[in-house]
C-alpha cells in the first residue's frame, strides 16, 4: 500500500513541486532579500577621517593610530589643527571628524575628565557608524585608565606611579576576555536560518500528501474499496501515514542538502541532522492524524494544513527569528519547527547527539501528544 | 411410492432483521434476504431506497444497528478482516487510481487481496482478457473512456474470484454499448457458480439479469420473489390499447360486455382496456371494436412488468 502511494505521488509530480521546487525557490528569493545582512557579506568602503594632533602625549596618538589601522575597513586618517576639523569634515566629504583635546594624555594618565567631540560627515554611511563604535570602544579603554589613576590617588600612591598605571590600564589588554564556543553558540547564521525555516515549514505541507491523501481516496471512490479487502483494522491508516513520514524524511533532506550546497550553510554532523529529520517529520506527520479527526473533505483538510503549516513555521522562525517572553516564550519553545531549527543551530556549531536532547525531546514529545490527542478527539468521517 | 428429491444450493448469504439509522431517520428498516451460490439476487428501487446502505453493511465498510450479516458461515462486520476475502465489492463511484495503469490497479488490488506470484500475474491477465482491456493495460487509467474505467472496475471486483460479487449500480452513467458488455459479463458470472448481489433502479436490469428480485422503498423489502412472482402480484392483468377514430363511446360499451374484460376507460381518441389474457381475448375485442363502429388504427397489448410492481406495491413510479 506504501509504494502503490508513493508511486502515485511520483507520478502526479505535485510532490516535487510543493515539497521541493517550491520551497528551494523561497530560500532563493528569500536569500536574495536578507542573505546580503548576513554576517561577512557587508564590505564596506575606503573611509578618511579628519582629526586634531594637538595632543603631543602617546594616547592621544595611539587612539588615530589604532583608527588608521583598522583591519575591517581601509581608514585613512588626516591631522589638521583642531579648529579645521569641523570645517575639513565637510568640504572633503570625509566620513568623520575626531577633535582631541589638547591634553588628552595628561587628563588620561591623571584621572581627570575629558570630552571628545566627534563630527560626522555629510555622507555619513556604514562606514561613519563603524568608526564611532571604534572610537567610543577605544575611549571606553581609556576611561579605564582614568579610574585606574583616581583609585590611586585615593589609595595615596605618588603622582609618577599613577601616571603610569593609568597608562598601563589605557594601553593594556582586557585581564578578562570573552571567548565564543561553537557548541554553544545555537545559532545559525541568516542563511542557515531561512533554509532550515523553509524546509520546516514546507515539511509542514509535504506530509500532509500521506494521512490527508486518505480524505482524496474517499472522495475517489477507492477508500471503499480499500476497506472492503481483507487487511487489518488501521492498516490503511498506517500506511499513509508512513507514506507522509517518508515523504516529508526525502524531502527535508533533500532540502537541507540543497540548500547547504546553493547558499553556502554548513549544519554540521549529518548523524545529528539525521536524527533532527526523523523527530522533525514524525511531529509532522502526528499533527495530519488530528487534520484528518477534525475535517470533513480533502479541500477542508488543506486549508487546515496551511493555517497550521503558516502558524507553526512563522512562529518557529521559518521567516526571521520571533523573540518573545514569559509564557508565550514557553509556549514557543514547544514549536516542533523552532525546535528542528534549534536543533540544527547546535548541530551547526558542532553539537552532538547529546547536544540536541532537548530539542530531539520537544519534537518526539509533541508527535506523541498530537497522536494521543487525534485519538482522543471526535471523528468527523474522515478516518479510515 | 414417489421419492421426491429436492436440490438445494449453499447459502452464501443470509441477511436478517438488518436495521441502520443516521439520526432519526431509518435509512435501512428491517431488511432480510439470503442468497445461494451461482444465484444473481437483485435490489430494486428508486435513488435514495437504502440499496447502497445494505450493500456498505455486508461488505462490511459500516456497523449494522441491528440485525445480523452472514457470509459462508461467518458474521460479518467491519471488523472481520477475514470473512471480507469472500466479497469482491464493485462501488457505484469508480474506484480506481487514475496515476496507475490498469494493470497496476489490477496488481495492486490482487495483492491487498492476498493473491500473489505467479497466480497473482495470471488471473491479472485473464481479467483484462475478460474485461476486454488487454491491450490497454499498460495505460494509466485517466486517459480512459468513461465504458474502460467501468469494465476495469468490474474487472478489480472479479480478481481474487470472490464467493459473492456486490455490483452497485453498475451501469450508471455508461453508454449503451458498454452496458450491454456489463450486463453480458455480469451474466457469464452466475453460471461459474459466483454469487452476484445486483443494486440497480433499472427495471430491465433486473428482468435480465436476477434470478431473484428484492423491490425496495424507503428502507424496507416491499416484495421479494422471481420476475413471475412479482409480477403475479399485480392480479395478472393486461393491458390493451386500442387507437383509433369513430364511434369509440360505442366501442367501450360493447366492450365492457366481452367476458374477461374487466374495466374500459378512454376517450375519442382511444380506448385501454384492462383485461385477464390480453393476447388470448385480442381478436374477440379487435372484432367487437368494429363492429361498434370504431376504426382501429393501432392495437398494444401491455404486459405487466417491475414498474407495474412497483407502482402496485408502492404507488409510486421507479424514477432515474
Amino acid at each position: 500500500m506504501v509504494a502503490n502511494d508513493l508511486r502515485q505521488r511520483i507520478r502526479d509530480k505535485s510532490v516535487f513541486i510543493f515539497s521541493l521546487l517550491v520551497p528551494l525557490a523561497l530560500m532563493g528569493v528569500l536569500n536574495l532579500s536578507f542573505g546580503g545582512f548576513d554576517t561577512g557579506n557587508v564590505d564596506l568602503k575606503p573611509a578618511v577621517v579628519i582629526a586634531s594632533s594637538e595632543d603631543s602625549g602617546q594616547l592621544g596618538a595611539a587612539l588615530l593610530e589604532a583608527v588608521d589601522e583598522l583591519p575591517v575597513m581601509d581608514v585613512t586618517v588626516r591631522k589638521v589643527p583642531a579648529g579645521h576639523v569641523s570645517r575639513e569634515t565637510k568640504d572633503t566629504g570625509a566620513d568623520l571628524g575626531i577633535i582631541l583635546p589638547a591634553d588628552f594624555t595628561t587628563r588620561v594618565t591623571s584621572g581627570q575628565a575629558l570630552s571628545v567631540q566627534l563630527v560626522e560627515g555629510d555622507a555619513a554611511g556604514v562606514e561613519t557608524n563603524v568608526l564611532i563604535s571604534v572610537v567610543d570602544g577605544l575611549l571606553e579603554q581609556f576611561s579605564a585608565g582614568t579610574v585606574t589613576a583616581e583609585a590611586g590617588d585615593i589609595a595615596g600612591l605618588p603622582h609618577q606611579v599613577l601616571g603610569g598605571l593609568a597608562q598601563q590600564a589605557a594601553a593594556g589588554t582586557p585581564a578578562l576576555t570573552l571567548s565564543e564556543g561553537q557548541a554553544s553558540a545555537e545559532q545559525l547564521s541568516l542563511k542557515g536560518t531561512l533554509v532550515a525555516g523553509q524546509t520546516g515549514l514546507f515539511l509542514l505541507f509535504t506530509v500532509g500528501f500521506g494521512v490527508l491523501g486518505l480524505l482524496a481516496e474517499r472522495e475517489e471512490g477507492t477508500l471503499f474499496r480499500l476497506q472492503s479487502t481483507p487487511v487489518a483494522p488501521g492498516t490503511i491508516i498506517a500506511a499513509k501515514a508512513l507514506v507522509g513520514f517518508v515523504l516529508g524524511v526525502v524531502a527535508t533532506t533533500i532540502l537541507l542538502a540543497a540548500g547547504s550546497v546553493l547558499f553556502g550553510v554548513s549544519f554540521g554532523s549529518p548523524a545529528v541532522v539525521a536524527l533532527l529529520v526523523l523527530a522533525v517529520a514524525a511531529a509532522a506527520t502526528s499533527l495530519t492524524f488530528i487534520v484528518a479527526r477534525l475535517v470533513r473533505s480533502a479541500e477542508q483538510a488543506n486549508i487546515a494544513q496551511s493555517i497550521i503549516a503558516m502558524v507553526l513555521g512563522i512562529a518557529g522562525g521559518a521567516f526571521f527569528p520571533i523573540e518573545a517572553s514569559g509564557f508565550l516564550a514557553a509556549l514557543m519553545d514547544l514549536n516542533p519547527i523552532a525546535a528542528f531549527i534549534r536543533g540544527l543551530g547546535i548541530a551547526s556549531g558542532g553539537g552532538d547527539v547529546a547536544d540536541i536532547a532537548v530539542p530531539l525531546a520537544v519534537m518526539l514529545g509533541f508527535a506523541a501528544l498530537a497522536t494521543l490527542a487525534s485519538r482522543l478527539l471526535p471523528d468527523r468521517g474522515a478516518r479510515a | 411410492m414417489t421419492a421426491e428429491v429436492q436440490t438445494q444450493k449453499a447459502q452464501v448469504l443470509g441477511v436478517k432483521g438488518l436495521v441502520k439509522r443516521y439520526g432519526d431517520h431509518t435509512v435501512v428498516d428491517g431488511v432480510s434476504f439470503h442468497i445461494e451460490a451461482g444465484e444473481t439476487y437483485g435490489l430494486l428501487g428508486p435513488n435514495g431506497a437504502g440499496k447502497t446502505t445494505i450493500i456498505s453493511m455486508v461488505a462490511g465498510l459500516i456497523p449494522a444497528d441491528s440485525g445480523s450479516i452472514e457470509l459462508v458461515g461467518s458474521a460479518m462486520t467491519p471488523a472481520s478482516t477475514r470473512v471480507k476475502g469472500h466479497i469482491g465489492l464493485v462501488p457505484q463511484e469508480l474506484a480506481i487510481y487514475p496515476d496507475l495503469t490498469a494493470k497496476e490497479n489490477l496488481l495492486f488490488f490482487g495483492r491487498l487481496q492476498g493473491l500473489s506470484g505467479q497466480e497473482l500475474k495470471g488471473r491479472t491477465a485473464e481479467v483484462l482478457e475478460l474485461i476486454g482491456l488487454a491491450d490497454r493495460a499498460g495505460e494509466q487509467t485517466k486517459k480512459f473512456s468513461g465504458g474502460m474505467k467501468r469494465r476495469l472496475n468490474i474487472g478489480i471486483g472479479l480478481l481474487h474470484r470472490p464467493t459473492l460479487l456486490i455490483l452497485d449500480e453498475p451501469t450508471v452513467g455508461v453508454d449503451p454499448q458498454s452496458r450491454n458488455s456489463i450486463l453480458e459479463s455480469v451474466e457469464g458470472l452466475a453460471t461459474e457458480g459466483m454469487a452476484v448481489l445486483y443494486t440497480t433502479h433499472y427495471m430491465e436490469e433486473a428482468e435480465r439479469l436476477c434470478d431473484r428480485i428484492a423491490i425496495i422503498d424507503e428502507g424496507k423489502i416491499q416484495a421479494e420473489g422471481t420476475r413471475n412472482q412479482l409480477v403475479e402480484l399485480t392480479g395478472g392483468v393486461d393491458r390493451i390499447d386500442l387507437h383509433g377514430s369513430g364511434n369509440t363511446s360505442a366501442a367501450a360499451t360493447a366492450l365492457r360486455q366481452l367476458p374477461g374484460v374487466q374495466h374500459v376507460d378512454g376517450g375519442a381518441s382511444g380506448l385501454a382496456l384492462t383485461v385477464h389474457n390480453g393476447p388470448g381475448l385480442l381478436a374477440p375485442i379487435v372484432a367487437e371494436a368494429g363492429r361498434a363502429g370504431m376504426a382501429l388504427t393501432s392495437v398494444e397489448i401491455v404486459r405487466p412488468d417491475l414498474e407495474s410492481v412497483f407502482l402496485h406495491l408502492t404507488g409510486k413510479a421507479l424514477r432515474d
